[in-house]
């Protein structure tokens, strides 16, 4: 597997460069548009659920007696942004690129990747913004460092997924949508609007599902990192990456069985 | 695999599931269940064919026998249900050009992506950039969006990119009747450098001229199997004379149509209702040569007794102009009283018609001229051919001499 991607790299790039050149060509303000919507849900649900729900975030690791709620939200936004951004946009590479593999030879998960290539710079984008608030909290530690293998752990699932659904939307058209209804569930089924003590404390059953759900991990592990400074148990990290790369190792693999006869089915 | 084939198709088959069956949506699926009927067909079969290496290949056949699905399984777009196909060496598809081509990149912006879906490294990319650039004649405006291409500077590009990646062997599909007349003789001269080369080339086309002259062998598909494969000449013979003899089954028919007489102007007191094309000596011959003296014999049933009619036959030339409009009256011949059956012959001595297609149309007038009898559209068409194989300019060819001092 590693091989060949280490092979079609160039592919990969070169669909990438494409995707880069074209995505906002047309736009005066460009990337900043691509931050505009993650930094507006963040007002949004950050006033929302502070002041109206008054959530109270955990205590910042700089400094036990301050919180920030934005910060927090934030932290898990970005993760799980970088999940589901993935994921969708993967889902719909193929059809997006129906008209060449119906018509050209070529390894199929080549546009799927070189789509995702860009989406990471949104991502990287999006990291900046929240580095620049925590630094504005004076919230910074040596445990920042774990967010990296962490984020690509994070991008080895979310990129698995994407190809295992690609297929199958390529197939059955109405599986984005469904996966769109099943992504907002989780976001909410994630910590990253609430601590994940405040579902602990109220009803056990609910915990159980936050806690089995995937996303939850990567997210607490983000938050421990980033916004508690704190370094999670040794195996957690370990286990994140062991986990991202069979979900990878899983998607590529059925993705190459399944999508041999890719032109006809387009 | 042997080291003299390029491409060896061992029995293949491809399968396809009827359009109209699939579930296209989870929901459908779910609601319909799994599709039971088996409405599926075989888009090619039994296909036993080896391209040999260095060699041009063709392959002919009507719409829908096959042809591009080959071509497809051979690229690899398309999996054989049944059977093996191997290839030697790198293998591109001219199957349809420009395919990879983004409306908001330029030209060049497009090469470089074009060429790495092809399997280009970016220094072959960025070494051959100038020769496509070239090659293609758009130089000009090569760093505008191709969005603003017209179709035909479209596929140049996509052609240029394609011919110029090298490959071990190059399919093309259908793609040589695009661009204008310059540019294709450009492609066809790229075409036999790349032969030279020793590089397989497979064409499907339905330029049978075309094909005869740039292929060393053809395979002819029909309705999905092989019906013959050989030397180029041969094989577009046989499958010229199949094709001629289902238009003249089809022709008969249409031609049953025409004959219906209720519906035809005139008066009706004369009913043509026949035609044919024969030879000076009266024999029934279905195309003619410039210089041979040929005739038309035309049917005639008179419903009663009727006075010197003038029987009239107009030549139109495929491309729609009247040539000519030969007329008994006009020559001073006079049928006389007609009744009953008769026919009636015009010949043309040496045949001054150049090679082409003509259409008869036949009308009947009486004696006077004024009053329409009868009149039959496109009673009989043939064909001139030329006894040295040239295509005809012009329509006829006129008495004439030459004097040099």
């Amino acid at each position: 597997m590693i091989g060949e991607l280490y092979r079609q790299r160039a592919l990969v790039w070169a669909f990438a460069n494409r995707d880069f050149a074209t995505r906002y060509r047309s736009s005066l303000l460009g990337w900043a548009w691509s931050l505009l919507q993650p930094l507006a849900t963040l007002l949004v649900y950050a006033a929302v659920f502070s002041l109206v729900f008054r959530i109270q975030a955990p205590p910042l690791g700089s400094d036990p007696d301050r919180t920030s709620f934005a910060a927090f939200l934030f932290t898990g936004m970005v993760t799980f942004n970088l999940f589901s951004g993935l994921l969708m946009l993967s889902m719909t590479q193929l059809k997006s690129n129906g008209e060449l593999l119906r018509k050209v030879h070529f390894p199929a998960w080549t546009p799927i990747l070189g789509a995702s290539v860009v989406q990471l710079v949104q991502v990287a984008l999006e990291l900046i913004v929240l580095v620049a608030m925590f630094l504005w909290l004076g919230n910074i530690g040596i445990s920042w460092l774990l967010a990296i293998p962490i984020l690509f752990a994070t991008a080895m699932f979310g990129q698995g997924i994407g190809l295992m659904l690609s297929v199958v939307n390529a197939r059955y058209g109405d599986v984005q949508y469904i996966v769109q209804v099943i992504l907002q569930a989780l976001y909410f089924l994630t910590p990253i609007l609430y601590p994940l003590s405040l579902v602990e404390g109220t009803a056990s059953w609910l915990a159980n599902i936050v806690k089995a759900n995937p996303l939850t991990w990567f997210v607490e592990a983000m938050h421990q990192v980033m916004y508690s400074l704190t370094a999670p148990q040794w195996w957690v990290i370990p286990g994140l990456l062991a986990f991202g790369f069979t979900v990878f190792w899983a998607g590529f693999t059925i993705f190459n069985r399944s999508s041999e006869d890719i032109g006809e089915l387009l | 695999m042997s080291e003299t084939f390029a491409i060896t198709l061992d029995d293949v088959g491809k399968r396809f599931m009827r359009h109209a069956d699939r579930r296209n949506t989870l929901k459908e699926r779910i609601v319909r269940g799994r599709s039971r009927s088996t409405q599926d067909f075989w888009a090619v079969r039994n296909v036993n064919v080896q391209i040999p290496k260095g060699s041009v290949y063709g392959l002919i056949g009507h719409n829908g026998s096959g042809k591009s699905t080959l071509l497809k399984l051979i690229t690899g777009i398309y999996r054989p249900t049944e059977g093996s196909i191997s290839s030697d060496g790198r293998v591109a598809a001219l199957i349809e050009l420009g395919a990879g081509f983004h409306p908001d990149m330029t030209g060049r912006e497009n090469i470089r992506l074009n060429g790495s879906i092809l399997g280009l490294s970016k220094s072959e990319i960025e070494n051959a950039m100038e020769t496509i650039i070239d090659f293609s004649g758009l130089r000009e405006f090569i760093d505008d969006p191709v969005k603003h291409y017209s179709s035909g500077m479209y596929v140049r590009l996509g052609f240029s990119v394609a011919v110029h990646m090298k490959p071990d062997v190059l399919l093309v599909d259908e793609v040589l009747a695009v661009g204008d007349e310059e540019f294709q003789r450009k492609c066809f001269d790229h075409l036999y450098t790349l032969r030279r080369e020793g590089r397989t080339i497979v064409v499907v086309s339905h330029g049978l001229g075309q094909l005869e002259g740039l292929c060393d062998e053809v395979a002819w598909l029909d309705h999905g199997t092989v019906q013959e494969i050989g030397p180029a000449t041969e094989v577009i013979g046989s499958y010229l004379h199949r094709v001629n003899a289902e238009e003249a089954k089809a022709n008969a028919e249409i031609a049953a149509i025409r004959d219906d007489t209720t519906m035809r102007a005139g008066s009706g007191l004369i009913r043509s209702t026949g035609a044919r094309l024969i030879d000076a000596q009266h024999a029934s011959i279905n195309h003619t040569e410039t210089g041979t003296t040929f005739g038309i014999e035309v049917d005639l049933h008179c419903h009663e007794q009727v006075l010197g009619p003038n029987v009239r036959l107009a030549f139109q030339h495929e491309t729609g102009p009247l040539v000519t409009m030969l007329s008994n009256h006009r020559i001073g011949f006079d049928f006389d009283y007609i009744e009953g059956d008769k026919t009636v012959t015009a010949f043309l001595a040496d045949n001054p018609l150049l090679p082409g297609r003509y259409r008869v149309h036949i009308d009947i007038f009486d004696h006077t001229g004024s009053v329409l009898i009868d009149n039959w559209d496109d009673a009989l068409e043939f064909t001139v051919r030329s006894p040295r194989g040239e295509i005809g300019q012009g329509f006829v060819e006129l008495p004439y001499t030459y004097e040099i001092r």
